[in-house]
Formats: C-alpha cells, sequence, structure tokens
C-alpha cells in the first residue's frame, strides 16, 4: 500500500471538523496568547517608569548635562545627583535607589572630538537582585543613547557632514552593563514570549490528539483500515499547522501594532521560520501522543518537555551566555532557544537572515526529525 | 470475489499477565456466520483482535485464503472489515461524515460510493438520521453505523466484537438481519457474543472459555457434544 | 412498620423534560416479596421511572408512594427503606471490602459494631470470606458484584433496586446472584430489578416492559407469553439449502422471518398458512412450533406499539 493524499487529506478534514466543534479549545488556542502577550506587554509598560538612578557626574560639562536632560525627560528615569562616592553609596544603599550612572570624565571632550577610537563613556551599576529591572534599565538606557547621539550630531554641523561622520557618531556612547548583559524589556520579551506560547500551544494541541483517538476507541477502527501512519500524521499536522499560523499572526499583529514593537529583519524569512518552528513543535506533540496514548499522561508530558525548557533552557529567563558550558550546549538540543533567537533577531535587527542559518538549520533539523520519530513510533496494531 | 476463509492454527496469546488464548484452533469456512460463544473474559476478543491482525500471536498462526489462494497480511487487512466492541466512532462526527471519511480511507470511487451508501442506508434504516452525530445516536443505530462504515469497503471477512452489547432486543434483532443480509458468497462473518441466546443464530459456533477452545461446530451438534439444551449450561458444566 | 402488602404503587405517572415525556402515564404495582423485572430498551424511560421512585426527580403529574408514603415529600423517611446497587458506582476500587463497607454504612449513621456484626451476617449470605485482603479492584468481577450487593444491603432495606446488576458478567456468576436474588425474595425483600439479558427475565416474578415511556406490557411471564403468542412460534428447518429462497418468498407473502443459524424463526397467522406460502419448496423444509421466548415477547410487545 503506497501512501495516498486522499487518505491524508481525508483524516485532514476530519480533525479540522473536530476543531471546528470544539469552540472552547479553539477559542482557548486563539485567546491565550492574547491574554499572554498582552498581560506581558501592559505589565511592563506600566512597572517600569520613573526608576531611580542616582547620578554622579564627573565630567560636568554642557554635553554631559545634556546627556542627562535627555535621560530625564525619556520619563523612565527619575535622577538624582550625587556628588561623592559616600553620597552614592548612601543613595544606593539607604535610600534604595536601584542603580547608579558614572559620567566618566572626558565625556564631553571625547564626543566633541568625535573619534570612534575614544568614545565619551559612561557606566551604569545597577541592583542584580531585580534583573528583570536592572537589564530594562539598559535597553532603555541605550534608546537614550541612541537619541542623545542623534542630538548631538544635530548640535555640531562639523559632525553632521557626511554619512562617514554619522555613522560615527553613533559610536560616540558606549554603555557597558555590569550586571545581566542580556537585554530584556517588552521589545525582547514580546517575540521571545511568542515563541513559548506558541510552541507549547502546539505540543499540546497535537498530545492531545492521537492520545484522544486511543482512549475514544477509534485508534483501533482506524488501524483496520487500510491507513497509514504516515498519513495520519500528515493528516494531524496540517489542521494544526494552520491553527497554530493564526495564533501567530495574532501575536504578531499584537506585537508590532498594539506594543509598537518595531520589526526590522525580513518578514518572509520571518514567517518561514514560524512554519518550521510550529511544524517541529506540533510534530514533537504528536510524538508524546503516540507514545503515551494516554490523553492524561500526554499533557503532562506536554507540560514538562514543553513549558519547562520553554522558559529556563530557551534563554527566555535565564541567558544562556550565563549558563555553565554543559548546559549552554544542553540547551542547543531545543528549539525553543534556536527559535527565539531568530524570533529576537528579526523583530529587532535588519541582519541578512543567512546570519541565522545554523538556528534556522537547527529548528528545521528537529522538525524533521520529530515527523520521522512520530511515523516511527507510530503502532500499527493493538498490542499494549 | 469470493469470501475469506480464516483458520486459527495453535494460537497462544498472552495479555499482561493473563494467558488470553491458549492453543486455540478453529477454522472459519468461507461464507457462513460464525459466532465465537464465551463469557466475559473468556478471550473473544483477543481472538478477533488477532484475526483482524492488530495483535500478534505468541506462538500459532492464522492463514487466510480465498477459494484455496493463500492471501498476505497486507491483502487481508484491504479486504477485512473489523468493528470493535468498545465505542469507535467520533461523536461529533455526522453519519454522514463518517461514511465520507471511510469513503476515503478505503479509496473508494464517488459513484459506486453513493450507490452503496445509498443501499446500507436503505438496509439500516438510518437513513433519516443521516445529519445526527454519532454521541447522540442510540446504542443500537451507533452499532449500525459502525457496521455501514466497514461495509462499505465490501469486506470478505467482516470480524463483529459483540455487536449486540447493550443494545435492545429489537435493534439486536434488526443486527443479526443486516450480519445475515451481507453474509453469503461474498463475505464470511464473525461475530462474538457473550449473550448465550444468541449462539442459536449463528451457523457455526466456536465456544470459547477460558482461552481454550471448547468446542466447535453448528449449534445444535454443539449442544448435543455436551449434553445440554441451552450454552449458558456448558458454562455452568465447564468450571 | 407498614404492613401492607404493596410496596411500590404507581399511579398515572407523568414525567417530562420540556415537551418530552420520558414517561407518559405510566401505573404499576410492585408487591411485598416480589421480584419484580423492569424491562426496556435504552431511553424507553426505565431509569426515569426508578429515580421518580427513588424521590431523586419528581413527577410531573401522578403519584408515586413507596410503602404506602408519597415519595415527593418523604424522601428522608423512605431513605433507610431503600437499598440502590448502581451499574455504574458500585464500590471504591482501592479500598477493600471491609472499609466499603464501613463507610457505607456510616452514610446510614450505623456504629463501626452495628457493621461490622451486619457485613459478617451479609458476607455469610452471598458466601465470601469475612476479610478479604484484596482491594475491590483486584477481585473478578463476580465477587465484585457480589460485595456491592452485600454493601446495598448493609443498612437492612425492605426494598432493593438493582440497575443491571449482571451487565457484564460470566455465566456462572449470573447463575449465583439470581439464586441470591431469590434469597432475598424468600426473605420477604422486595427487588426491582432491571436487566438487558431476556433469559434473566424468565426468573422474575412478574415483569413490566417499557417502550418509548409507556407500558407495553405487564405480567408474570408466562402470562406475557401467553398474551402476545396464542400462537406459538414457528421454525423452520431445511433439509436442501434453500435458506434464503424461501425466505425472500416469505418477504414478498409479507412473513417476517429471522434467521436462526440453518432455521428461519417466522411468525405466522399459523402453521397451515405457513406451509401454504412455502409450498414451492414442499419436501425440503419441517415446520415445528417453538415455545416463544422473552425475547419474543420483547419483540412482539414493542412492534405491536409500532403498528398502532
Amino acid at each position: 500500500m503506497k501512501f495516498s493524499w486522499r487518505r491524508a487529506r481525508s483524516v485532514a478534514y476530519k480533525e479540522y471538523k473536530h476543531i471546528l466543534r470544539d469552540p472552547f479549545t479553539l477559542a482557548v488556542t486563539l485567546i491565550l496568547p492574547m491574554i499572554f502577550v498582552g498581560m506581558f506587554g501592559f505589565v511592563i509598560d506600566l512597572d517600569y517608569k520613573h526608576m531611580r538612578v542616582a547620578v554622579r557626574d564627573n565630567d560636568q560639562t554642557s554635553v554631559s548635562r545634556r546627556f542627562l536632560q535627555e535621560m530625564a525627560s525619556s520619563g523612565y528615569f527619575n535622577l538624582t545627583p550625587v556628588h561623592s562616592p559616600a553620597e552614592a553609596d548612601r543613595e544606593l544603599e539607604q535610600n534604595g535607589s536601584p542603580a547608579l550612572l558614572i559620567i566618566k570624565r572626558g565625556f564631553g571632550r571625547n564626543i566633541r572630538a568625535a573619534n570612534p577610537e575614544n568614545p565619551g563613556q559612561i557606566q551604569l551599576l545597577a541592583d542584580g537582585t531585580d534583573n528583570v529591572q536592572a537589564s530594562i534599565m539598559g535597553t532603555y538606557l541605550q534608546g537614550v543613547v541612541q537619541k542623545a547621539n542623534a542630538v548631538f550630531a544635530k548640535d555640531n554641523p562639523d559632525l553632521s557632514g557626511g554619512a562617514e561622520s554619522g555613522a560615527r557618531t553613533g559610536e560616540q556612547i558606549r554603555s557597558r552593563f555590569l550586571f545581566n548583559p542580556e537585554l530584556n524589556s517588552r521589545w525582547f520579551i514580546v517575540p521571545a514570549l511568542s515563541t513559548i506560547i506558541i510552541g507549547f500551544l502546539a505540543i499540546v494541541l497535537t498530545a492531545l490528539t492521537v492520545a484522544k483517538e486511543w482512549e475514544n476507541g477509534s485508534m483501533e477502527l482506524l488501524l483496520s483500515t487500510p491507513v497509514r501512519p504516515s498519513e495520519i500524521v500528515l493528516g494531524k499536522l496540517v489542521p494544526y499547522f494552520v491553527l497554530t499560523f493564526l495564533d501567530v499572526l495574532v501575536v504578531f499583529v499584537l506585537a508590532v501594532y498594539v506594543f509598537r514593537i518595531p520589526f526590522l529583519g525580513s518578514f518572509p524569512f520571518y514567517m518561514l521560520a514560524c512554519w518550521v518552528y510550529i511544524t517541529g513543535a506540533l510534530a514533537l506533540g504528536l510524538v508524546i501522543s503516540v507514545v503515551t496514548r494516554q490523553q492524561q499522561a500526554a499533557i503532562q508530558f506536554a507540560f514538562a518537555v514543553g513549558l519547562l525548557p520553554s522558559f529556563i533552557f530557551s534563554g527566555f529567563i535565564f541567558p544562556i551566555e550565563n549558563m555553565p558550558a554543559f548546559f549552554q550546549y544542553f540547551t542547543a538540543l531545543f528549539p525553543q532557544r534556536w527559535f527565539l533567537l531568530i524570533s529576537r533577531t528579526v523583530f529587532l535587527s535588519d541582519a541578512a537572515p543567512v546570519t541565522l542559518a545554523a538556528a534556522f538549520g537547527a529548528i528545521g533539523l528537529f522538525a524533521t526529525a520529530m515527523i520521522l520519530l512520530a511515523v516511527h513510533k507510530f503502532k500499527t496494531d493493538v498490542e499494549p | 470475489m469470493p469470501a475469506l476463509r480464516a483458520e486459527v492454527r495453535q494460537v497462544s496469546k498472552k495479555m499482561g499477565r493473563a494467558q488470553a488464548l491458549q492453543q486455540v484452533n478453529a477454522v472459519f469456512d468461507a461464507g457462513k456466520v460464525h459466532g465465537i460463544i464465551g463469557p466475559n473474559g473468556a478471550g473473544k476478543t483477543t481472538l478477533i483482535r488477532v484475526l483482524a491482525g492488530l495483535l500478534h500471536p505468541d506462538e500459532g498462526s492464522v492463514v487466510y485464503d480465498e477459494a484455496g489462494k493463500l492471501l498476505s497480511a497486507a491483502d487481508v487487512k484491504r479486504v477485512t472489515g473489523y468493528f470493535p466492541q468498545e465505542p469507535s466512532l467520533y461523536p461529533d462526527l455526522t453519519c454522514r461524515e463518517h461514511l465520507e471519511f471511510f469513503r476515503d480511507l478505503y479509496d473508494l470511487p464517488q459513484a459506486p460510493f453513493e450507490r452503496r451508501a445509498e443501499e446500507l442506508l436503505y438496509a439500516t434504516g438510518m437513513a433519516p438520521f443521516q445529519g445526527r452525530p454519532a454521541g447522540k445516536l442510540s446504542g443500537g443505530m451507533y452499532k449500525k453505523l459502525g457496521l455501514m462504515c466497514v461495509l462499505l469497503n465490501r469486506p470478505k471477512l467482516l470480524l463483529l466484537d459483540e455487536p449486540t452489547v447493550g443494545v435492545d432486543p429489537v435493534s439486536r434483532q434488526e443486527l443479526w438481519d443486516l450480519v445475515y443480509g451481507f453474509a453469503g458468497e461474498e463475505m464470511t462473518v464473525i461475530v462474538s457474543t457473550s449473550y448465550m441466546d444468541e449462539a442459536g443464530r449463528c451457523s457455526q459456533v466456536h465456544v470459547l472459555s477460558g482461552g481454550r477452545m471448547l468446542a466447535s461446530g453448528m449449534p445444535q451438534d454443539v449442544m448435543n457434544h455436551f449434553g445440554v439444551t441451552d450454552f449458558a449450561e456448558i458454562f455452568l458444566k465447564n468450571e | 412498620m407498614n404492613k401492607t402488602d404493596i410496596v411500590i404503587s404507581v399511579k398515572n405517572l407523568v414525567v417530562s423534560f420540556g415537551t418530552f415525556k420520558a414517561v407518559d402515564g405510566v401505573s404499576f404495582d410492585v408487591r411485598r416479596g416480589e421480584i419484580f423485572g423492569f424491562l426496556g430498551a435504552n431511553g424507553a424511560g426505565k431509569t426515569t421511572t426508578i429515580r421518580t421512585i427513588c424521590g431523586i426527580l419528581n413527577p410531573s403529574s401522578g403519584s408515586v408512594t413507596v410503602d404506602g408514603k408519597d415519595v415527593s415529600n418523604s424522601t428522608a423517611v423512605l431513605k433507610p427503606y431503600i437499598g440502590y446497587m448502581s451499574q455504574k458506582f458500585t464500590l471504591y476500587p482501592d479500598l477493600t471490602v471491609h472499609e466499603n463497607m464501613r463507610f457505607a454504612g456510616s452514610l446510614y449513621g450505623m456504629s463501626p459494631t452495628q457493621i461490622d456484626e451486619r457485613s459478617r451476617k451479609l458476607m455469610d449470605f452471598i458466601g465470601l470470606p469475612q476479610n478479604l485482603p484484596d482491594p475491590v479492584s483486584h477481585l473478578s468481577g463476580g465477587v465484585k458484584q457480589m460485595a456491592a450487593l452485600a454493601s446495598s444491603l448493609l443498612h437492612d432495606p425492605e426494598l432493593v433496586f438493582l440497575d443491571e446488576p449482571t451487565a457484564g458478567t460470566s455465566p456462572q456468576t449470573r447463575a449465583a446472584f439470581w439464586a441470591l436474588i431469590r434469597r432475598l425474595s424468600e426473605m420477604g425483600k422486595t427487588v426491582f430489578v432491571t436487566t438487558h439479558y431476556m433469559d434473566e427475565a424468565e426468573y422474575c416474578g412478574r415483569i413490566a416492559l417499557m417502550e418509548r415511556g409507556r407500558l407495553v406490557a405487564l405480567g408474570t411471564p408466562l402470562e406475557l407469553k401467553e398474551q402476545f403468542f396464542p400462537v406459538k412460534p414457528l421454525e423452520i428447518s431445511f433439509s436442501a439449502p434453500v435458506q434464503n429462497e424461501v425466505r425472500e418468498l416469505l418477504k414478498k407473502e409479507g412473513i417476517a422471518s429471522a434467521v436462526f443459524g440453518n432455521n428461519l424463526r417466522v411468525r405466522a397467522p399459523d402453521r397451515a398458512a405457513l406451509e401454504r406460502a412455502c409450498a414451492p419448496f414442499a419436501g425440503k423444509f419441517a415446520v415445528r412450533e417453538v415455545p416463544p421466548t422473552l425475547e419474543d415477547v420483547f419483540l412482539q410487545a414493542v412492534s405491536g406499539r409500532k403498528n398502532q
């Protein structure tokens, strides 16, 4: 018996009807990502404004004052000037400022000189115990730096002359973050969150399907017909692929149009990566379902292999570069890590897709392996 | 296309810790209605699943032939219809959708499918219920729908595991009428049942108890063999 | 205790769900010490009727009395009077029989010593050892059913409802179970039993048969057979392979037949008429009368109703 598209299509069509007739699951699948992304998006927006920062300006020039003015007007920071290391300590330890910004001597001079070899320097010391806030501070500060660069370039006609000098001005201020070099923010969280939610939903959705057929008894009937495992696997992947892809679009629209997250990379490449990623996640769900044959066990498995690695090994919570070497390699096994990289990069930079070839290759490999495994593990009898 | 003959030779099968079948021998002649009779736990479902190719014997074998020509496992699967005892239809799909789903699984062209479906719907009296989801059918109608799905393919061997369990006497009568309506030159039917009074409805009975085949033959001959007037007595006597 | 002879009295009972009448004008009495078989297809209204008698559902109209009391306002009083063994929930599978008994008894406010004494008697009665160490899930189907019966008898009810007590059990278990039911009846308990097995219905004192919310037959097995089969069913056996041909022929004559192995069962007005109809195959068949079974009665009663 050869592979039959007709049988695969009929399984897909049947599955599509199951989905339509189960409005609850359908609603959860479409609404859950919105709730999650909305929640994270808004929570971060509300909590991290007017963060207190002690400022020690060792430069005391008009340029440094201009920079601080930019910083204050961003609305993210409440600045408290300090004039000595002792005062700085007091501000940090007793008054509870979570961060200290130091503008180094020569900041103004270096900016004016516009020499890329010797940029103006600021230093942010942030309280790493609240690593989310610390990293968000870093990101916002970077935004201020960018804006300030533009202002300095305008103020200094000598520098705004040619493209070359424009490029140079961009490097006038370099920031170094002593705590949490991972740059989390809403911009960073929302694209990452979509990775996790969509990947997880995909696993759960398919993890239930084959197990459901076993519990429902319909698998026994199916297996007595000429239908082949590959046809069932394909037939089950397609409708859930469409459903999960709708989720991708929902999250994308939310991210870009509601949360105004810039999308700088290649949209076609992002879509392609999403397709490969959700295919892998759906196929992993099928593997779980095929192996467990019970909905309850399948759902527990799906949580274990879907949710945990999504948060812990993807770099969402713990930056991968901070992990022990073994775990850095270990995370490479999880497609979430690779897709997170793709998702963030594509949203926030215009890097050419080629630079993500390795990550794309990894999720492609994972998807292929999972599909093959699902077909291979598929039982064609009812032996226990 | 003649019906299939199946022969079970020295089949043993363990299910978990229990020895579900012990060196079972049985010949299922082509074109007849065979009843596998036995109480719950006798091994009926295991035997039917072995016949359906869904379980593999630990020892022994099953051979199928069509007018003397042996068939491969793949060929057997194509011409066998099996409806399990446990509910196995999709509660949210309608009768019509089930038929169309099985049409595709069996790769039937549209025109013969329409003819066949109409014939089956007429024979089962299910035509008015085509739009009803399987989950909302009564016990008898549910079994009839399952029977229709597997009969679409015109199997040469039809395996029905306890089709009359939980079905009221009227629907039971209708199911048996259906079985006899389709059995014959082109189809062998093997039905398992734990209703002893149904043994008399079969043309051949195979009495299974505790995983062993106690006797096979025409119902009256089997009763004579055990010296009883009623099949339940066989099981009361043995054990 | 009220010693009237009628334990359950159902009069013109109607139970409606919206516009659907699940029970539509049903009346019957159940006498003390009787084994009352309650039969019908799924959806015929059996469960609704039983629930009304147990006081879980209220009648839309009509009345139901148990032990002379109207059930709709004496549910609490009647609870100790009634024992119920459900088809689905029987015993907790992870507890032993004794632990199950302790729990069931405590629901009726019995003390542990009362329970132990009573359960000793019951285990004797059903023929099981006193202290089965295994949890219920390890017991065989038959022992489980017996233990479930014992549990429903724990508070010594006068009236016991058994809902398909033998579904899915072996012929031995069924035989043993019915022996117990008979002994209960001899002890003066009233047993109200539903079953799918028509051959079991033969053991009942009287049978009520429900179909689409109405009672279509009521009486002893013998009465019902005589009522529905003034003429006995006929069976045709063949000496030549002409079964299908004869069946076709009978169909044209408007005589329904059912295949029984190599024979045909027929309901014909009389034997002569049947032999006339089969005349073309004379010499190849023989006709004999067979005693009607309750299954035949069921089919007849239900089809009679359909034709109305």
